[in-house]
């Protein structure tokens, strides 16, 4: 006898979106999450007394406008600020400047070079013409090229018919912007070299790849096709940090008649004749369910959380030949005033954007030399906001957070451990860092060092890659997860899967959680019927 | 009035075979070769008196066979001469690992350094073998471009859809996965061996800028097991005579079908009017006339050199501007007093490939100097002795050593190649020293080809034998230049048939004979 319609294992936001659909649609809910915290990477935990951090995820714009639609998300007091800039400080006192003024952005860039400032706009235009020719697969399931099934074969000729009709050009940019490297693409368009870096910079967040690296240039479209407001690329973090957007989806899923529970770690899937059935949590206890949706990796959730003999050799080869390489830290620092950049003196718009440490291309390319080899980057490409800047709420009156994602920080390292160089990692931030805003270590209170290490200690991701999986060419689309279960559906019947693991992939779109549900929602009905 | 129906410039494979091809299929050909030697990058020089090597290129078994049979090469001399053993990859510390031909041998051999990685050895190159299939049925699809937009041919689509098909759900997943991987991901699903593994990725380093980490290295292995391959690496590949022995083997097929071949003789120019490509000019001054105008030559140097740029459209241009040929190979050609003594593994296993390349993170730190503009002291050698298959190649005892070294990128940024050209010889001589004790005691001479020296002897730009990058985003429908992978050109009668066009490098013979097939089925089309 089940006593829910579906369990969630995992409160990050994509289980927490599956869990809302799944109870909207009048299913009986249960999320289980181990920590006590709810949001999974998207959390504001308030480390230091008066200090909010949002301590993995920092910054939102590829929030699914439908999901923030039918989940009547506003009603719960979700707001984004936008980012409206990035500044990025040079070493030898000169800095880049871009932003939503596009004037003022054009006058920037063309301090630097009058031909990229003219570049720069056309490049903008066939960006967001790439990504409104992207933007539908981010909905799509995505078809099963080794299947004869008419829904694949139909899915996959409307897929080919779309492409088709982009038209010539657009087809063969997306092709190339699909296989190149971001620095090769940018070479195409830019002479400068820390605009080139700063752009380029948003192509290997998250991944185990360097500028110069095929597959990257591709990753720039996938953070130009945010949507905040209907406006193309820009960039926000939500009031009150990330949580919020944790909360809020909470929230909903709860007013729909979904139940959570907090500290309730999940030890084990229950299956009873090749079927999930329900869950074993760490305490013993059992709970059963018509159906086991997990938001955790496919690494722990299949290897972890299954007996292993449900599950066929080949399947366990595939998702543990699927690519989790952590590459990424976080260092949240408590501030006792802004940080002086010696670029832009003195509290500034600059401050209220994001902050770049990208000088050039070669800067970020070496980082990732160092990190191939199992060290940390003894130069760190930084991606820095102030949150507190615009959200006062995040500190106490006149002090600031400082939210800094630090690449390159491979979880395998050659020498040490991640408990080891922990404060190591977080003295080269600080030191690279204070080289442009040099009064930083004055005024730090406090310093918290997220290592892929406690990414995966605390946080449950797999090697501590923020994206539950690398988001390379061959682990992508169709081959999400792996190749023939990239439709959230698995091997174990009742037993579904969704998470930045599956198709979309990374971010914090939530379009995963949905999907995950509306096959749900289709297999339950097929039952019925 | 037409002297010639095709005039081809350019004697390298590639415009040999279109020529052969073209001249068979009864048409008055003229092959312009700017050296006297023909053979392009396919070549056997005596560079020193009485030692015979192949200069650039060196092996040959990528070669397609229905070449080798429609023009009956081998009536004409050539003879493909198998690699005894396949590979022999050396380690410092006398551990080296030998993969033989069978795979009994090879897994004996492989299980002295895993068991596990024995037995996987097989169905690895088996399944790769299967891939490569496909990969090379996938060439032959015409694909709509932009000089043919409707060229969609349903019923070959449909064919290739059903034989994706008949590869199997898990085969049709691997290739889809495969194709877009790092080759240091792939062999590492399925090997433990540093040794083994950096052994294997040798095929996807050739001419590549980038490392065995990077996306589009597992195409580039998968690419370099057309024609003789197990499937991971070549069986065959030296030529009776040098690799100049398949090149003279051309010549004699196309003359054979009536193709004049003139060599010496350089073309400066192609010349166009109301875009249309009616001749060409050489240096001497004289123009000749034809119908078709097709180069072998390198692509860059085609469209940038050899045609007016006001003839191109400028978008057009661009494209053919971007087109990137980062050259990071250099060639060392050594003639030798005695065969190399490696610590591991004896003189018996120096008759195929000889991998320097001990592990994936070795070959990945050889990859990484070229990025910043230094030549890697530390680095990749393919190395062949092809005296060894073939003895008439040096005086009796002694040999020919052919090199391929990466990476040394085109451009330097601390120095320049006149200055580095020894240096680079000294650490490709000192790195297989570090291997072979006592090595450079055996040298009796030294021919080291910088980037610069590449570019400068063979007409490739920066030096890359492939004339283009094999990177992801040019291939297919991509290569050269994005809609434009049929051969043609927007200059009408101009077509390209060099290995920086569809599929590309690796002395497979492919584009030329693709080439002729479009260029003879448009012939048609027009009358």
């Amino acid at each position: 006898m089940a006593n829910y319609d579906a369990i969630v294992i995992g409160a990050g936001h994509n289980g927490l979106t599956a869990a809302a659909y799944l109870a909207k649609a009048g299913k009986k809910v249960l999320v289980l999450e181990r920590r006590h915290v709810l949001g999974g990477a998207a959390v504001t935990e308030e480390i230091y007394p008066g200090f909010r951090y949002s301590v993995c995820s920092y910054v939102v714009s590829l929030l699914r406008p439908e999901v923030i639609r039918e989940l009547a998300l506003p009603n719960y007091d979700l707001e984004i600020i936008p980012l409206d800039s990035t500044f990025t400080p040079m070493p030898n006192g000169d800095y880049l400047f871009r932003s939503g003024d596009h004037a003022r952005t054009r006058r920037e860039i063309a301090r630097h070079s009058v031909a990229d400032a003219e570049a720069y706009e056309e490049y903008g235009r066939l960006m967001v013409h790439m990504a409104m020719a992207v933007k539908p697969l981010l909905a799509m399931i995505p078809p099963e090229p080794a299947s004869w099934h008419p829904k694949n074969v139909f899915g996959l000729a409307r897929l080919g018919n779309h492409f088709r009709r982009l038209g010539g050009e657009l087809f063969y940019d997306l092709a190339k912007l699909m296989t190149m490297s971001s620095a090769d693409f940018l070479d195409q368009w830019f002479e400068t070299d820390v605009l080139k870096a700063t752009m380029s910079a948003s192509g290997i967040i998250g991944t185990f790849m360097g500028p110069r690296s095929p597959g990257t240039a591709y990753v720039l479209l996938h953070h130009y096709m945010g949507e905040l407001d209907g406006a193309f690329r820009s960039w926000g973090f939500a009031r009150g940090g990330m949580g919020t957007i944790s909360r809020v989806i909470a929230d909903a899923a709860r007013h729909h008649g979904a139940e959570i529970r907090s500290q309730a770690p999940v030890d084990q899937v229950l299956i009873r004749r090749g079927r999930a059935c329900g869950v074993v949590l760490a305490s013993g206890e059992e709970i059963h369910a018509k159906v086991v949706v997990s938001g955790v990796d496919p690494k722990r959730t299949f290897l972890k959380m299954i007996d292993s003999q449900c599950l066929s050799r080949e399947f366990k080869k595939q998702v543990s030949d699927f690519k989790i390489r952590g590459s990424s830290a976080k260092v949240n620092l408590s501030l006792d005033s802004l940080p002086d950049f010696t670029s832009m003196p003195g509290a500034g718009p600059h401050l209220a954007g994001a902050i770049s440490i990208s000088p050039s291309i070669d800067y970020i390319e070496q980082g990732y030399d160092e990190a191939k080899y199992g060290d940390f980057s003894r130069r760190p490409y930084m991606d820095i906001i102030l949150p507190s800047v615009l959200d006062p709420s995040m500190a106490p009156p006149g002090k600031h957070v400082m939210s800094i994602f630090v690449q390159y920080a491979p979880y395998d390292l050659k020498t040490g451990t991640w408990p080891d160089q922990r404060e190591a990692l977080g003295d080269t931030v600080v030191d690279t860092l204070s080289e442009y805003a040099p009064n930083l270590k004055d005024i730090i209170l406090h310093r918290q060092v997220v290592t892929p290490w406690d990414l995966e200690q605390e946080f449950g991701l797999t090697e501590g890659n923020i994206f539950q999986g690398e988001l390379t060419l061959d682990q992508l689309f169709f081959l999400r997860p792996v190749a023939g279960w990239a439709n959230y559906r698995t091997p174990i019947k009742n037993l579904y899967l969704c998470g930045a693991c599956t198709h979309p992939g990374g971010g914090v779109m939530a379009a995963s959680g949905r999907l995950a549900a509306l096959e749900v929602l289709k297999d339950t009905q097929v039952r019925l019927l | 009035m037409a002297n010639y129906d095709a005039i081809i410039i350019g004697a390298g494979h590639n415009g040999l075979v279109a020529g052969a091809y073209l001249a068979r299929a009864g048409k008055k050909i003229l092959l312009l070769e700017r050296r006297s030697i023909l053979g392009g990058i396919a070549v056997t020089e005596e560079i020193f008196p009485g030692y015979k090597i192949p200069t650039c290129a060196h092996l040959a078994g990528n070669f397609s066979q229905k070449i080798i049979s429609d023009l009956e090469l081998e009536r004409h001399g050539f003879k493909l001469l198998p690699l005894t053993p396949l590979l022999f990859a050396p380690r410092q510390d006398g551990q080296g690992l030998v993969i033989r031909r069978e795979f009994p041998d090879a897994a004996q051999e492989i299980a002295r350094h895993s068991k596990s990685d024995a037995d996987r050895f097989q169905p690895f190159c088996e399944l790769l073998k299967r891939l490569s299939e496909f990969l090379a049925m996938l060439y032959q699809a015409p694909v709509p471009n932009k000089a043919n937009p409707r060229n969609f041919h349903l019923v070959k689509f449909l064919e290739l859809a059903w034989k994706f098909h008949r590869l199997g759900a898990r085969d049709m997943h691997e290739f889809l996965r495969i194709l877009p991987m790092s080759i240091a991901d792939l062999l590492s699903e399925w090997f433990e061996s540093d040794l083994l593994k950096g052994a294997l990725a040798g095929r996807a380093m050739l001419a590549s800028f980038v490392g065995p980490r990077q996306q589009g290295s597992a195409f580039n292995f998968l690419h370099h097991q057309l024609g003789q391959s197990n499937g991971a690496l070549p069986t065959a590949g030296f030529v009776r005579g040098g690799i100049g022995g398949l090149s003279e083997a051309l010549c004699a097929a196309a003359k054979s079908y009536g193709a004049e071949i003139r060599s010496a003789t350089e073309v400066t120019k192609i010349i166009t009017a109301n875009n249309l490509a009616t001749g060409i000019v050489l240096k001497s001054g004289e123009e000749i006339r034809a119908e078709r105008i097709v180069s072998g030559v390198d692509i860059k140097q085609t469209l940038l050199g050899l045609v007016e740029p006001t003839a191109l459209d400028p978008h057009f241009l661009l494209q053919v501007k971007n087109i990137r040929s980062r050259g990071t190979v250099a060639k060392i050609n050594l003639a030798l007093d005695s065969l190399p003594m490696f610590s591991s593994g004896d003189q018996a296993a120096l008759g195929g490939i000889i991998h320097i390349g001990p592990s994936l993170v070795y070959l990945e730190r050889a990859s990484d100097d070229a990025k910043y503009g230094r030549f890697s002291k530390r680095p990749f050698l393919e190395i062949t002795i092809p005296s060894i298959a073939d003895p008439s190649l040096a005086p009796a005892g002694q040999h020919v050593m052919s090199v391929w070294m990466q990476s040394a990128p085109y451009e330097l940024r601390e120095s320049n190649w006149q200055a580095a050209r020894q240096p680079l010889g000294d650490a490709v001589v000192r790195t297989i020293e570090e291997y072979a004790p006592g090595f450079s005691q055996t040298i009796l001479d030294r021919q080291v080809l910088t980037p610069l020296d590449l570019e400068e002897t063979y007409k490739l730009t920066q030096g890359h034998p492939y004339h283009a990058e094999m990177a992801l985003d040019q291939i297919f429908f991509m290569r050269p230049v994005p809609g434009w992978s049929a051969y043609q050109t927007p200059i009408e009668n101009l077509y390209v048939c060099g290995s920086g066009t569809h599929p590309g490098g690796g002395v497979t013979g492919l584009p030329g004979y693709y080439a002729a097939q479009v260029i003879t089925k448009n012939w048609h089309a027009k009358k």
